[in-house]
């Protein structure tokens, strides 16, 4: 049996009660560890607290030695633990479809996920339109297709949420294409970055799908203790110093709720500026005003 | 220096042995530099030790000279001149086949070329090589026969033999010009009669142009010089009975008459040579009076070859004949970079730093070309030697020293630093000056950290480069070097940077196994670079391999189905086809007529129109590879793929180290066009990264290739061997032991040689010279010139046939697994 258990945010505690007795009984336990990283845990907490011994799973051995994770888990119970929820992450449907194949039965566990976790920011899920992630530029490589997902959001009034990137174990583009297992040191996007990379590409494109003024909501090591939220214009949001990863930031539609928009109060510098910026950013995207049809004209 | 109307960039161009070295130092003597006894034999251009005992030229070298004028000549000056001083920069480069690089280096520089041909010889291989590369630099040509002392007494020819054979290299070399000169160039040609040829010799320091001796006879005959030097050529006979002239060879009664340039040219000549060297010595003196010969009282005493030296060269000094050519008709930087600015600029040719080219303007923003490094006495610096091609350099002056990589508004290969020093390159010395205008030949001190092999200076921030200089050899034969005691190792790295800076095609790398290799043009430069490498550069002892040839990979068939490959996340997969490219296509992007900067339409007419490809996947090359223009393509050939545009980049990287080391024994690829028939792509940009595109369009190339016929190219000579008849047998059978072709045989009219081409594996090539000389009783001196790429039959993937061979001895040496991974080792399965 493969089991995929999600881990939660922060925490070795968050696992789930039903989690952590899954892991007790398993024979082999993978830790993935390069989607995302525990914000307060690393491998040996881990270790103490299950009482077990912990596989550290990376990019090559989850992607090209799936084989090898799914070994004898037709007879013994196999744990996978994946940071956050088990499906978060696209990549790991792969090893599911391969159990399937191996004729492997599966189970998750579920956990929280930024993708519900967002929600203390006090924006309302339901409000969210389709998520993006922001990748680290390059000189030459700067991948732009977030900005017309951003705009779709937008145009129809929903909050857009922006992963940032994490490059835990990565090659160097020499090392990737020679084939060679040498990897950089570990970096993490900051909000900072995230935001000097949305301008830069609106200021290339010019297509108003957003501006250096629409309000945006800075989300820093969610789920962790020292979790904190900052409203703000993008603009403002190029200079804020986020402090420690993991940071996500969050882009407002127009559609904001009178008591989203209270909860936001708490976390802003001055008040009536944000008030005044969320409502300069509903003019854009506004649909034209509903105007009845005209009546017959009864004058014969 | 600052009149640049006065000043003439030129190079000596020839092919080995032709005596390029020799004539210079007659120009050197004049000036003053060395003594007239001593030219001829100084050969005070070459300043290595090495090239003092071998008697050939290795690195080209650079020297000023000034020369006086007097009004009449100037007059004859068919552009803006200033006064009667001129100052001549000349640069003589090496001759035999494996430093043509040094040669190119040379050609950036100049404007024009003085080209050598020995007049028993003719025009050699690599005469036709050199003159090639510098009509398409646009440099102008004058050629000087040289060596006519050889014909006059080694051969004993007639007066119209000798004419005839002068004649038929001047065609010959007229050929060579029509074909490659271009038009923006004017006529390029070569002709006596107009004063752009000279004959002469220049181990006895003479030599003389036909407008010399119209000049002499347009006083005697009163008739104007150009008029004069007209008859004195070609198909011109003077009649002495009726005093009328003529252009037929016979008479009114049918008597054969003597042509012009016999009579009056040759005739004083040959009357000298064999008054002196028969030693009538009543004779002499009536000869040298007649001719306004004035011999020193101790020089009178002298007789036989020692005697003719001295008349010949007082009766035509050789420094006047070639100064007159040089200054007269070839080109100043000013009327030179007028033509020369398009071909010199990577930028668009009407900007402001174009114009400045074009103009020769001192006074705009700098542009300096560096073509090479010269070594200092300072151990491990350099000078940096190039050419002002606008501007002023100063010492001191801050500059932007950018790479063959810079492109405008980037950071990459880009270095600002100040300029310490300029100087002027005296052959063996350096002169310091203060500052040096457009159109001068200079060298920098205090900026060879910064540049590779050469690169462009400039002030100005919008410049682009200066383009990069194309060679006509490639680096093909190569060896591993090791120390032999393991502290020098560091000196050995150090060593070989220094190597690299100072030779501009000599490639040193590492390879996968952590040797270090050193890769050269040919067997001599190989020999000379490692020579350098052990007693200069590194001066350290070493242990070196046999030569390797260095070989290419290619496919000979269309795929036979479609290669996958899935990235690691399996959320990404790339559909390619690999198919050769034909060997035109590889041949144009060699040599740049297609290249990866070239705007995209343009390319894509130039491939649709000469190669048959179809416009539109002419117009979608994604890239070339390896280095970003090396002859393979990628070409999109998907159907709207969203987010194409954004794994681009990631493809381009991928394919870039996939062709520099293929998937048969890691050597680069060659003529293989990837097409892209299909991707399908994560929704998310994160998962569509770097890390997910590049090892799947790795492995993707991989597959695809080992799925369409791979094979294996192996470079060939071309071989040109010069010898008397009965060397011929020796030649063929030593070309037959080494795989060589025989493709012509000619005997060269006039002279006893015969001339054979052949083409021969380079693999073939290491000992050759020495078998030939033991075969022929060293009568056979070749000249190996690396001619093409040939496929090699077999298949490389089976160790029983030859190319197997070498694949598998490859795979071993480097640590590979011995055997060629099979496609699947690459490919995924849907």
């Amino acid at each position: 049996m493969l089991y995929l258990i999600g881990l939660g945010l922060s925490h070795e505690s968050d696992i789930t009660v039903r989690g952590l007795e899954t892991v007790k009984k398993c024979k082999r336990v993978y830790l993935e560890a390069y989607t995302s990283i525990l914000m307060a845990a690393d491998q040996s907490s881990l270790e103490k607290f299950y009482g077990k011994e912990i596989i550290l799973a990376d990019r090559e051995l989850v992607e090209t030695g799936a084989d090898s994770i799914l070994e004898g888990a037709d007879k013994d119970d196999i744990a996978f633990l994946v940071v956050g929820d088990v499906f978060g992450a696209t990549t790991h449907t792969d090893l599911v479809l391969r159990a399937k194949e191996l004729g492997i039965p599966y189970e998750s566990i579920h956990n929280a996920s930024v993708m519900n976790a967002v929600g203390a920011c006090g924006l309302q899920l339901y409000q969210f339109g389709q998520t993006v992630s922001l990748v680290f530029f390059t000189d030459s490589w700067k991948p732009d297709s977030f900005y017309s997902k951003v705009m779709e959001n937008r145009k129809i009034g929903l909050h857009t949420l922006l992963l940032l990137d994490i490059k835990v174990k990565e090659q160097s583009i020499e090392n990737m294409a020679r084939g060679r297992l040498i990897y950089e040191p570990p970096r993490y996007m900051d909000i900072a970055v995230a935001a000097q990379q949305l301008l830069e590409i609106e200021e290339t494109k010019q297509e108003k799908a957003y501006t250096p003024d629409t309000p945006c909501v800075a989300v820093s090591r969610l789920g962790s203790p020292t979790q904190t939220f900052k409203a703000g214009s993008l603009k403002q949001m190029a200079e804020y110093d986020a402090g420690e990863p993991l940071h996500s930031l969050i882009m407002l539609g127009r559609q904001v709720h009178d008591l989203e928009l209270e909860y936001l109060y708490q976390f802003v510098d001055n008040k009536d500026e944000f008030k005044k910026l969320v409502e300069a950013d509903q003019e854009y995207f506004k649909p034209p005003a509903w105007v009845p049809p005209e009546e017959d004209d009864m004058s014969d | 220096m600052d009149k640049v109307t006065n000043v003439r960039n030129i190079s000596v161009i020839a092919h080995v042995d032709h005596g390029k070295s020799t004539l210079t130092d007659s120009l050197v003597q004049k000036a003053g530099i060395i003594s007239a006894a001593k030219a001829g034999d100084a050969r005070f251009m070459d300043t290595r030790k090495d090239e003092q005992e071998r008697g050939i030229t290795i690195k080209s070298t650079a020297i000023s000279l000034y020369a006086g004028f007097d009004d009449e000549d100037v007059k004859e000056i068919k552009q803006k001149t200033e006064g009667n001083d001129f100052l001549i920069n000349l640069i003589d480069s090496p001759g035999h086949v494996d430093f043509s690089s040094e040669v190119t280096a040379a050609l950036r520089v100049t404007d024009g070329a003085l080209v050598v041909v020995d007049c028993v010889e003719g025009v050699c291989v690599q005469t036709e090589t050199v003159l090639r590369q510098a009509l398409q630099e646009r440099i102008k040509p004058v050629v000087i026969i040289n060596k006519v002392d050889r014909a006059l007494l080694e051969l004993q020819v007639t007066k119209e033999d000798l004419y005839q054979s002068f004649s038929r290299t001047v065609e010959s070399v007229n050929v060579i010009i029509s074909t490659y000169s271009e038009k923006t160039l004017g006529d390029a040609q070569v002709f006596p009669e107009r004063g752009t040829v000279a004959f002469g010799s220049g181990l006895h320091g003479w030599a003389f142009t036909v407008r010399q001796f119209a000049i002499r006879y347009s006083k005697k005959f009163g008739v104007d010089r150009a008029k004069m030097a007209e008859r004195l050529w070609g198909d011109s006979f003077f009649n002495p009975k009726t005093k009328k002239w003529t252009n037929k060879d016979k008479d009114a009664d049918g008597k054969p008459l003597e042509r012009a340039f016999n009579m009056f040219v040759l005739d004083p000549i040959f009357r000298l040579f064999t008054s002196i060297m028969n030693f009538k010595k009543d004779e002499i003196p009536t000869l040298l009076e007649k001719l306004e010969i004035n011999l020193k009282a101790d020089e009178k005493e002298l007789e036989g070859k020692a005697l003719l030296k001295v008349v010949m060269r007082k009766f035509l000094p050789a420094a006047d004949a070639m100064l007159e050519m040089i200054v007269i008709h070839l080109p100043s930087p000013v009327t030179a970079q007028a033509y020369r600015a398009e071909t010199l600029y990577e930028g668009p040719s009407d900007d402001e730093h174009c114009q400045a080219i074009r103009n020769c303007d001192p006074k705009a923003d700098l542009m300096l070309y560096v073509s090479k490094m010269v070594p200092t006495s300072d151990k491990g610096r350099f000078y940096a030697f190039g050419r002002v091609f606008a501007g002023t350099v100063k010492s001191g002056q801050k500059v932007r020293i950018q790479g063959p990589n810079y492109q405008v508004g980037k950071k990459e290969d880009l270095f600002l630093k100040s300029i310490q020093r300029t100087v002027l390159m005296m052959g063996r010395s350096v002169e310091q000056i203060d500052d040096c205008p457009a159109g001068n030949i200079v060298g920098l001190v205090g900026i060879d950290q910064f540049l590779l092999k050469s690169g462009t200076i400039t002030t100005s921030e919008t410049a682009h480069n200066l383009k990069v200089m194309k060679f006509s050899v490639s680096p093909v034969v190569q060896v591993a070097v090791e120390v032999k005691n393991a502290n020098d190792l560091p000196k050995l790295v150090e060593g070989l940077k220094r190597l690299s800076k100072s030779d501009p095609c000599v490639l040193t790398s590492i390879n996968e196994s952590g040797e270090h290799i050193v890769a050269a043009t040919g067997e001599l430069h190989l020999e000379i670079c490692l020579n350098d490498l052990q007693n200069d550069h590194a001066g350290i002892p070493l242990k070196i391999s046999p030569p390797v040839v260095s070989y290419r990979e290619t496919v000979t068939a269309e795929s036979s189905m479609v290669a996958l490959s899935k990235s690691p996340n399996k959320h990404n997969r790339i559909y390619v086809k690999a198919q050769p490219l034909d060997e035109e296509v590889s041949l144009d992007i060699e040599a740049g007529v297609v290249d990866a900067r070239d705007d995209f339409k343009a390319r894509a007419r130039i491939l649709a129109d000469k190669h048959g490809w179809d416009v539109t996947d002419a117009r979608k090359i994604w890239c070339f590879g390896p280095d970003g223009n090396g002859p393979n393509v990628v070409v999109d050939q998907t159907k709207a793929v969203q987010y194409l545009n954004e794994i681009k980049d990631s493809v381009v990287a991928a394919f870039q180290w996939a062709t520099k080391e293929g998937p048969i024994f890691g050597e680069n690829v060659r003529s293989v066009r990837i097409n892209i028939l299909d991707v399908t792509l994560h929704a998310d940009a994160i998962h569509r990264g770097g890390g997910q595109i590049i090892p799947t369009m790795r492995r993707v190339t991989y597959a695809s290739m080992l799925l369409a016929e791979p094979a294996i190219q192996e470079p060939v000579f071309l071989v040109e061997i010069q010898c008397p008849e009965n060397a011929i047998g020796g030649i063929y059978s030593v070309l037959n032991r080494k795989r060589g072709q025989v493709i012509s045989e000619e005997q060269r009219p006039g002279t006893p040689l015969f001339t054979v081409k052949a083409y021969l594996p380079v693999n073939e090539s290491f000992g050759f010279s020495g078998e030939l000389r033991q075969s022929t009783g060293g009568q056979a001196f070749p000249q190996l010139i690396f001619d093409h790429w040939a496929v090699m039959g077999g298949d490389p993937t089976d160790p029983t046939s030859k190319p197997g061979a070498i694949v598998r001895a490859k795979r071993e040496r480097t640590g590979q697994k011995p055997d060629v991974p099979g496609y699947e080792e690459y490919y995924d399965k849907l």
